[in-house]
């Protein structure tokens, strides 16, 4: 049960519309014009200091854990220096997009127009970035949906993981700050190494005591409403968060309560100084469990007392909105900000390493609701069965989350992107499904490709269905394609020609980012960057892991792929000239030919026809885009994750030969094309299991739909833990599932053709609902409204 | 009649993923083929072997379709659950498939109505890990009438599976119409609290998920039917209670 504050607040975050707050852009505007000369690591810093040292300070009603990024109590914030363009040209219709909106006055909106962004003309990231990539590249990766990776240069990076156990809970940023002191006054002055390092451990000096002084300002503010504080409850409270703030981020935290304001004032941090996607809390049951176990030994706590402030956490996570085009919107549906928290797995010694924390964890989850923190869960074979028990009860809850990933394949990605075992093993996740661990540098989400669009230039000449436009490399007509292998040599020539696209974006943009925007505040998060100098953008991580370049449309490929050979070459009931007249027509006036394109064999049905050309695409993906090397000299990695860009991605894409239509989504992760899995979702776990999953160190995502129904009860969610083992033990790393709620089934009357893989149980055995006549289908929805909670 | 080659056999549907049917993630084989005649039949595709909605399949058809869920079934303490119709009607094909799966250390349970010729089947019923077997009605009169086979056989069958030592649950279809009041179900669980003392016992409540079945079959839905309200459903449990019998659920 949620007590009544933490209600209080929730309800609040589901109803207030986030609303834009140019204060930071403010402050770090004028900042920037007082620096002008100055390094920019250095620039970037005092900028940041100014921010902790006069943005508003704002403790708002019932609030345990302080300190607010702007103004509002759901907040985002405008990053100039990244791009500002697509702010100008967007944010007056902010409030009326579809996806993700955002409230921003009139008055603020001539406020940065006037003050804020004429600073920022031809300076940010996004207009060097666009003044620098090759124009050939321009052409595929700029707003195309083809190849994305504006996120890397319209945002900052994020995809850092703090490091509590060995900096911030060890040392505290006034530890940090010393030691970066004594690091500078040991450095030469005489080459050019020991200046760039002068500039970084300056940076970092600044980073650290800023966010001290952010702090600090939070301490007196809360003296200040103790004093004038009636209810003597309410004032004891204010005391404590004033004593919390006055002691962290400064130094180590003494109890729970201010280790958890210690992980916010650190989200906090990075929000201000790059508004990052994907700054995650990491291992956040083993490095909270000390702090736990002793307040409660001390008597100082008691678990009810510990939820609430988890549960107030969860909250301060989800206030903060991540500011982001309509065009990343698009990707990143859902104001997600992709702070990954993740719980269980094994210790660093490879015992089991679930505590009380990961349950309470678990349990905020289920009783906020909030979309934040991005919750991720390790699981083992050996796993305790009370653990398996939480997770799948929370599956049940209808959530979403959490996210579940094979402890194994997560250890074995990280050891083969050349991590040491121990380090291997204290994983966490990144973003969405990234393996990722708190020393490393990497860009887990650097570029999208389409893989839709490879086939579609191999069928069409190098241009695209769509527009006509020559995208591609310059192609025969397929008709000339006299063997499937044929056919499958022109797709990984367009494949290869995209990724290499991905690569150049890529190398592009990392260069400018060391150049235009080092990262001083998290730099102080990790250790090697304080030990060697050097900033996370410019390879000071212990571990710098090349870019992670993610594969949209796998499902869709393999299954086009199975449609040609199979209706072209195995049965002969169609050609190739035919079927690409089908695809150009988007299939008007060949509904024959489509339905048998619809029931030739699709992956996600455990049937080696097609699932074996997924694994031959997954493998040659691999290798092509492994034998790349980064700025660093590290090869770059591959990923089948989605947030919601198989949307976007399957909007530019025409009708592709599984029967799909133009503009449809394409699909995601490895998951099977949505509805197209029409077994079991056993099956469709057997084919995404094929796929060398361990290979792909930027991570493998399959999304399951599942009946509410099937997990309502423990015994249902015991079966849920058993398939959820068994999918593990052949060898895949991640599965996440949306139950099914009575409206979800009304849609899938309404569209029985997006919905073909939704399982519903009958009588004893479940069967597809799309395939029950309307009376049986209406009797169900009757039955799970029933049994909806 | 009931299949001389058991080599292949008539399947309605072999359903992966059953779950809430048995212990853990199972997979159900229906076959075709029953002795019965109930009019409330929620499988009539079931009621022959050969109709539009079922196929002749081989062992090897079915048993390698089965084992590729195996490691579902393993992990989750599930297997394979025998239906049909009635999976006894053709005992050569189920033999044949039961054997090997067996073999292969999948878990076997069965579900009957009772009506088969105990020594032609018992081999069969001994590498079952449950038997659910279906009690439909309390007068033999009645039960011809409603089923069109004797009760005798029924119990008979259920006194030699008691005394077989497998484990066993009864089952009664609770149908409005039928058998859904309580001077029955009192006969019914008197009968039950005699024959197999403190036995495992799940009622089942009739519903009309069957009907879309009907439709394609070209038949006329059955009528005068009803699913019993939850409240005597309730009732019933608590009745079987206070027989020592044991209520179950596999929910
Ligand atoms: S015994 Fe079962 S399968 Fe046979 S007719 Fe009766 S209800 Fe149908």
């Amino acid at each position: 049960m949620l007590t009544e504050r933490v209600e209080a607040i929730r309800r609040n975050y589901v109803e207030a519309k986030p609303c834009i707050s140019y204060q930071r852009a403010l402050i770090w505007t004028q900042s920037h014009q007082r620096t002008e000369g100055q390094p920019i690591a250095i620039r970037r810093a005092q900028a940041f200091y100014d921010c902790c040292d006069l943005l508003p300070v704002n403790i708002f009603e019932g609030e345990l854990i302080v300190g607010a990024i702007g103004e509002f109590r759901k907040c985002g914030i405008l990053t100039p220096e990244y791009s500002w363009l697509w702010v100008d040209r967007e944010m007056d219709h902010f409030d009326t997009r579809p996806q993700d909106p955002y409230v921003m006055t009139a008055e603020q909106r001539a406020f940065v127009r006037e003050h804020i962004f004429p600073y920022w003309k031809g300076q940010s990231l996004e207009e060097a970035f666009l003044a620098r990539v090759p124009a050939e590249t321009a052409k595929i990766v700029v707003d195309t949906g083809i190849v994305d990776n504006d996120s890397k240069w319209r945002q900052a990076v994020g995809e850092v993981t703090p490091d509590y156990q060995d900096v911030l809970f060890a040392k505290g940023f006034g530890g940090v700050a010393a030691e970066a002191r004594a690091k500078l006054a040991a450095l030469g002055d005489t080459d050019a190494d020991s200046l760039d390092k002068a500039d970084f451990y300056r940076s970092v000096i600044l980073a650290a005591e800023g966010i001290v002084r952010f702090a600090n300002r939070y301490a007196d503010e809360a003296e200040k409403l103790a004093a004038a504080e009636a209810d003597p409850v309410r004032r004891e409270e204010l005391r404590a968060i004033a004593q919390n703030c006055r002691n962290v981020p400064a130094n180590p935290p003494k109890t729970f309560h201010e280790a958890l304001q210690f992980v916010w004032f650190t989200q906090l941090g990075g929000i201000l100084s790059e508004n990052p996607l994907a700054l995650n809390p990491g291992r956040f049951d083993q490095y909270m469990a000390p702090y736990y176990e002793a307040d409660i030994q001390a008597g100082r706590l008691n678990e009810a007392q510990a939820q609430e402030l988890v549960d107030c956490l969860w909250l301060k996570l989800s206030e903060w909105v991540w500011t982001i085009s309509a065009n990343t919107a698009d990707y990143f549906a859902g104001y997600n900000q992709f702070q990954n928290l993740t719980v269980g797995g094994k210790t660093r010694e490879g015992l089991d390493a679930t505590n009380a924390v990961t349950y309470l964890a678990l349990k905020a989850t289920e009783e906020t609701r909030t979309h934040q923190p991005g919750l991720s869960v390790r699981v083992h074979q050996d796993c305790p069965p009370e653990f398996l028990g939480a997770v799948t009860e929370l599956v049940s809850k209808g959530t979403g989350f959490p996210a579940i990933h094979n402890d194994a394949v997560g250890y074995q990605m990280l050891l083969n992107a050349g991590y040491e075992p121990q380090d291997a093993k204290d994983w966490n996740n990144c973003g969405c499904v990234v393996p990722h661990f708190r020393k490393t540098g990497e860009w887990t989400a650097a570029v999208n490709v389409n893989f839709g669009s490879a086939l579609e230039y191999a069928l069409n000449e190098g241009r695209s269905l769509l527009t006509g436009e020559l995208m591609g490399l310059p192609e025969r007509a397929a008709s000339n394609f006299a063997t499937f292998d044929e056919v499958k040599e022109a797709f990984f020539r367009q494949f290869a020609n995209l990724c290499r696209h991905s690569i150049t974006a890529t190398l592009v943009a990392q260069k400018l980012h060391q150049e235009l925007v080092p990262r001083p505040f998290l730099s102080a998060t990790i250790e090697e960057c304080l030990a060697s100098g050097r900033d996370l953008s410019q390879g000071g991580a212990k571990y710098n892991v090349g870019p992670v370049i993610t594969g949209i449309g796998l499902a869709v490929v393999a299954n086009s792929l199975a449609a040609i050979r199979k209706l072209v070459f195995d049965d002969r009931t169609t050609t190739l000239a035919e079927l690409c007249a089908a695809l150009r027509a988007d299939w008007d006036g060949f509904e024959e030919l489509r339905q048998s394109a619809l029931v030739a064999p699709k992956y996600g049905n455990d049937d080696d026809y097609v699932d074996t050309l997924a694994i031959e695409i997954a493998n040659w993906y691999y290798r092509e885009i492994h034998q790349y090397r980064d700025v660093f000299g590290n090869p770059f990695n591959t990923a089948f994750m989605g947030i919601s860009n198989y949307i976007p991605m399957g909007r530019v894409l025409g009708a592709t030969p599984c029967g799909r239509r133009g503009g449809d989504p394409s699909s995601e992760g490895v998951s099977p094309y949505v509805g197209s899995d029409c077994s079991t979702p056993l099956a469709a776990m057997r084919s995404a299991a094929k796929v060398n999953q361990e290979i792909h160190s930027g991570g493998t995502l399959l999304n399951l739909r599942l009946n509410h129904e099937l997990v309502a009860t423990k015994r249902g969610q015991a079966n849920l833990g058993a398939m959820i083992q068994t999918f593990f033990a052949l060898g895949a790393f991640h599965v996440q599932f949306n139950t099914i709620s009575s409206q979800v089934l009304r849609q899938a009357q309404a569209h029985p053709e997006q919905y073909r893989d939704l399982l519903v149980r009958v009588a004893g055995y479940s069967t597809q609902f799309v395939n029950l006549s309307r009376s049986m289908q209406d009797a169900i929805i009757a039955r799970t409204e029933h049994a909806e909670f | 009649m009931p299949s001389s080659d058991p080599s292949s056999g008539w399947v309605m549907n072999i359903q992966n993923f059953s779950v809430n049917d048995g212990d853990g993630i199972r997979t159900t084989i229906f076959l075709a083929g029953c002795a019965m005649r109930c009019p409330w039949c929620a499988n009539p595709e079931g009621g022959s072997l050969r109709n539009p909605m079922t196929k002749l399949m081989s062992v090897d058809e079915v048993v390698s379709q089965v084992l590729r869920q195996l490691p579902f079934l393993r992990v989750s303490g599930g297997g394979v659950t025998f239906s049909g119709g009635e999976p006894t009607f053709q005992t050569g094909f189920l033999r044949a498939l039961a054997g090997p799966l067996y073999d292969a250390g999948v878990g076997l349970a069965i579900e009957t109505c009772g009506t088969f010729s105990y020594l032609d089947v018992a081999d069969v019923l001994a590498k079952m890990d449950q038997i659910f077997m279906d009690f439909k009605h309390p007068d033999p009169a009645a039960h011809l009438r409603w089923t069109g086979r004797p009760l005798d056989l029924v119990l008979e069958n259920l006194r030699h599976v008691r005394e077989s030592g497998a484990d066993y649950v009864v089952r009664i279809p609770v149908i409005a119409g039928v058998n859904a009041d309580s001077e029955t179900i009192t006969r019914m669980l008197d009968i039950l609290a005699d024959a197999c003392p403190s036995a495992k016992l799940e009622f089942l409540p009739y519903h009309k998920l069957g009907f879309a079945k009907y439709e394609a079959l070209g038949k006329p839905t059955p009528a005068g039917f009803e699913t019993p309200a939850d409240a005597d459903l309730a009732e019933y449990q608590k009745m079987a209670v206070q027989r020592g019998l044991e209520p179950i659920s596999y929910r």
